[in-house]
């Protein structure tokens, strides 16, 4: 059971409370219904009243808390230059009515008996009125006018207060909007400025003599100061290791700290040796976990100490100043990215261009400039299109940019510069999307002209080569056809006359005059590849028939070195349609190969259907090949080594023709092999080639 | 049996037409297309070696143009060119030839092909 108290207990307990709600107020609406509902208390008796605010603009006070005006509206005007309490207003004085209905200008009210109008007052201006009535006469007194004086001006401080608060939030908000917004406007310079208005505020809000603002450097691991205000010298530059001073010692905690008597502190640096300082509080500046500072404050004033609400009030300009370090930071970096991939494209020899949707030019770099003659002003609003093409290349232009915006494209073209004359470019378009929208697109011009110069140089120099080997292998054979034939002849005759001596030297001069034939053969098929000038004659013909024709016409090869061909034919080899006489030419190559190469072995021609391929394989018993053998088998004049074309013959060419019919025709020829196990060479085509 | 060899190298022809006359085969000569054409029409032979590459009218005209009168539109051809290239063979078979072989002949092979056009079709 509580305790019965005295009229006079319950009356200070009473003040108590509305001292404490008063105080404790969030924001101004808070401290006037705090004001009338802690007057409106049992212990002290007052039951009408209402807090009025004066509106500036129209000098009326607008009612912002009540107690015991049923009837009365929220927002309740007061016209200006009527009723009791504008008085009040007028001279900043309590005025004491003890009989309102004998009042001049007395506006009707419930309670008609007398009031009480205490006027607010912030920074030493009227801002409102307290009015407290009673139904009866001359119900108040001196110890009313004490409780009542106490109270408003409690109100008007926690007024005061809220109003500097609300002020400073919306300041923290718009700094942070400006901040956030930052880029173009901040800088480095600006962050000192900053963080010192920052500073500036915090000194001024908290009441206390001065302060400091350091910046965190994650590289040397120190605080800089770099806004300071009245601590009895200009810290600014001062560094402090982690753990050094308030501002160090906070940096490493991450915690806020009051030091109640700095000169006492275990903690302080040596370099605040000379301030005279009496308590410092100092709070860490953090960007979710990260530390960026740290601020600190300070009286030098020793009746003066910090208290929960100044640490609040603290940290609550921390996240300016943090803010405001972090995008000083952050905008560092993005002028450094910004400057580095400006620096790339200015630098670039390749021209580079951005197009908005439109197709216009938003910007270009030198190297466009010089490729094309316009300067980044004449450039710059103009559609590209119009620009830098022709009559005949423009919807080919319009095309590649208009896919451009899509997806990147890649292609090779001719472009017009200012001047009218005509460039060979490369080009290559990607869609430049910014935070989810596509806002043009980007474009990369390379100047080929020179390179397809040297191509064409290249090509017209590569056909002369092959028209010069067919040509000449043409004019070979004339000739050779005659060693060859005449050597036959006289063969003959030799025989019929009964000379063998002669006999075996015509034979080589038979054997050489028929390589050499073959070889001109060969370069001639190879050189007519290479010109593009060879051409497939396809036609469907029975598998079976084709292996059969070549065995029988290798048959002699394989006898040569005393070997046994073995043809491996699936039950119903089928048709296949391709050029004939090349596939046939590729199987003879390979055999021919098989046979050179393996002595009183065994060579196998296998014939398989894969799905709709053909491979036809010719595997052997021979000499085999390393790896290092097998790199350059298929290129022409490559045999294995120089020395296997004197000891095997051949002309080195049949590999590097047998791999070009196939690729003509779709498929490919491909070797295994180990020295000493023989070689596989399989060719695989189409069943169908197109 | 009677040849006509229509050849314009002067060696090839002289080679051919003698190892041929050794085998018994009655070979007259002609130096180029037109002249080919003209005495082939002239009637008497029975088998026309063609060589393809011919001055004034080329061995392919040459064949057509034969296969296109009534008189030689049977006559045996075989087409003769100087490389196996790819398509040789395909566009002498086109043009009309019967057969088709490649210089420098071999011998047996080019008499096994004479042969075989000139014994009548069983």
């Amino acid at each position: 059971m509580p305790k019965r108290s005295s009229p006079r207990a319950r009356r200070q307990a009473a003040l108590l409370r509305l001292t404490t709600a008063i105080a404790s107020a969030t924001d101004e609406t808070d401290v006037y219904r705090s004001m009338v509902e802690g007057l409106h208390d049992e212990a002290l008796g007052y039951n009408f009243l209402g807090a009025f605010l004066l509106e500036e603009r129209s000098g009326d006070r607008v009612l912002q808390a009540s107690v015991g005006w049923p009837d009365v509206p929220p927002h309740y005007r007061a016209p200006r230059g009527q009723g009791l309490s504008e008085r009040a207003l007028e001279d900043g004085q309590l005025h004491y009515t003890p009989d309102v209905t004998r009042a001049v200008g007395y506006l009707p009210s419930p309670a008609r008996g007398s009031e009480v109008d205490v006027p607010l007052r912030v920074d030493g201006r009227v801002i409102g009125v307290l009015v407290v009535e009673s139904p009866e006469r001359n119900a108040f007194g001196a110890e009313d006018f004490e409780i009542l004086t106490a109270a408003a001006n409690q109100a008007s401080i926690a007024i005061g207060r809220a109003r500097l608060l609300a002020e400073e939030r919306r300041r923290v908000d718009e700094h942070k909007a400006l901040l956030d917004t930052m880029a173009d406007l901040s800088s480095d310079l600006e962050l000192p400025r900053v963080l010192q208005a920052v500073l500036n505020r915090a000194v001024t809000l908290l009441g206390v003599t001065g302060g400091e603002v350091a910046i965190y450097d994650e590289e040397t691991e120190q605080l800089a100061v770099a806004a300071s205000q009245n601590i009895g010298k200009d810290s600014t530059g001062t560094r402090l290791a982690l753990g050094e001073g308030a501002m160090g010692h906070v940096a490493r905690t991450r915690e806020p700290l009051i030091i109640p008597s700095y000169h006492e502190w275990l903690g302080r640096s040596g370099q605040y040796a000379d301030v005279t300082v009496h308590s410092v509080m100092a709070a860490p500046l953090l960007i979710g976990r990260r530390l960026v500072g740290a601020i600190a404050s300070v009286h030098s004033d020793p009746n003066r100490i910090f208290g929960s609400e100044d640490l609040r009030l603290l940290t609550m300009f921390a996240p300016q100043a943090a803010i405001a370090i972090e995008n000083a930071r952050l905008y560092t970096a993005s002028r450094r990215q910004k400057q580095y991939f400006e620096e790339l494209v200015s630098n670039s020899p390749v021209a580079i261009v951005t197009l908005d949707t439109n197709h216009d030019v938003v910007s270009c770099n030198p190297a466009f400039e010089t490729l094309f003659g316009y300067s980044q002003v004449e450039a710059t609003g103009r559609n590209l299109d119009d620009l830098v093409t022709t009559a005949a290349t423009r919807s080919e232009a319009i095309q590649y940019t208009q896919q451009g915006l899509e997806r990147p494209i890649h292609g090779i073209g001719r472009r017009r510069r200012k001047d009218g004359t005509l460039v060979d470019v490369e080009l290559l378009a990607v869609p430049v999307i910014v935070d989810g929208e596509r806002v043009g697109l980007m474009g990369l011009y390379h100047d080929i002209s020179e390179l397809l110069e040297a191509r064409r140089g290249a090509e017209a120099a590569s056909s002369a080569k092959s028209q010069f080997l067919a040509s000449m292998s043409h004019e070979l054979r004339t000739p050779l056809n005659a060693i060859i034939g005449y050597s036959e002849m006289v063969q003959e005759e030799v025989e019929d006359l009964g000379q063998p001596q002669l006999v075996s030297d015509l034979t080589k001069i038979q054997t050489a005059g028929r390589h050499l034939l073959a070889l001109i053969n060969d370069i001639l098929d190879l050189s007519k590849i290479e010109a593009g000038r060879m051409e497939l004659y396809l036609e469907t013909f029975e598998l079976g028939t084709l292996v059969e024709e070549v065995a029988t016409t290798v048959r002699p090869l394989v006898k040569k070195n005393a070997n046994q061909l073995v043809v491996e034919l699936p039950q119903r080899p089928g048709t296949m349609h391709a050029d004939l006489t090349k596939v046939r030419q590729m199987l003879l190559n390979l055999l021919s190969n098989a046979c050179k190469f393996t002595e009183r072995g065994t060579i196998t021609l296998t014939v398989r259907r894969q799905r709709d391929d053909v491979l036809l394989a010719v595997r052997d018993t021979g000499v085999g090949m390393t790896a290092k053998q097998m790199e350059r088998l298929f290129e022409a004049f490559a045999q294995a080594e120089a020395s296997t074309t004197s000891k095997y013959g051949g002309t080195g060419l049949g590999l590097a023709i047998t791999k070009r019919f196939s690729h003509m025709m779709g498929g490919d020829v491909t070797v295994m092999s180990e020295p000493g196990m023989g070689s596989t060479f399989t060719v695989r085509l189409p069943g169908k080639v197109a | 049996m009677r040849i006509l060899l229509v050849e314009d190298n002067e060696m090839n022809r002289d080679m051919l037409s003698r190892r041929l006359q050794k085998k018994g085969y009655d070979v007259t000569m002609a130096v180029d297309g037109r002249q080919g054409v003209e005495m082939a029409k002239s009637g008497g032979y029975d088998l026309v070696l063609m060589d393809m590459s011919l001055p004034e009218i080329d061995g392919w005209e040459a064949t057509r143009q034969l296969r296109a009168v009534p008189e030689t539109r049977n006559l045996p051809i075989i087409g003769l060119t100087a490389h196996a290239m790819a398509g040789d063979r395909e566009k002498a078979l086109e043009a009309g030839c019967n057969d088709y072989d490649t210089k420098p002949v071999e011998l047996p092979r080019l008499l096994a092909k004479i042969e075989a056009l000139l014994s009548p079709p069983k």
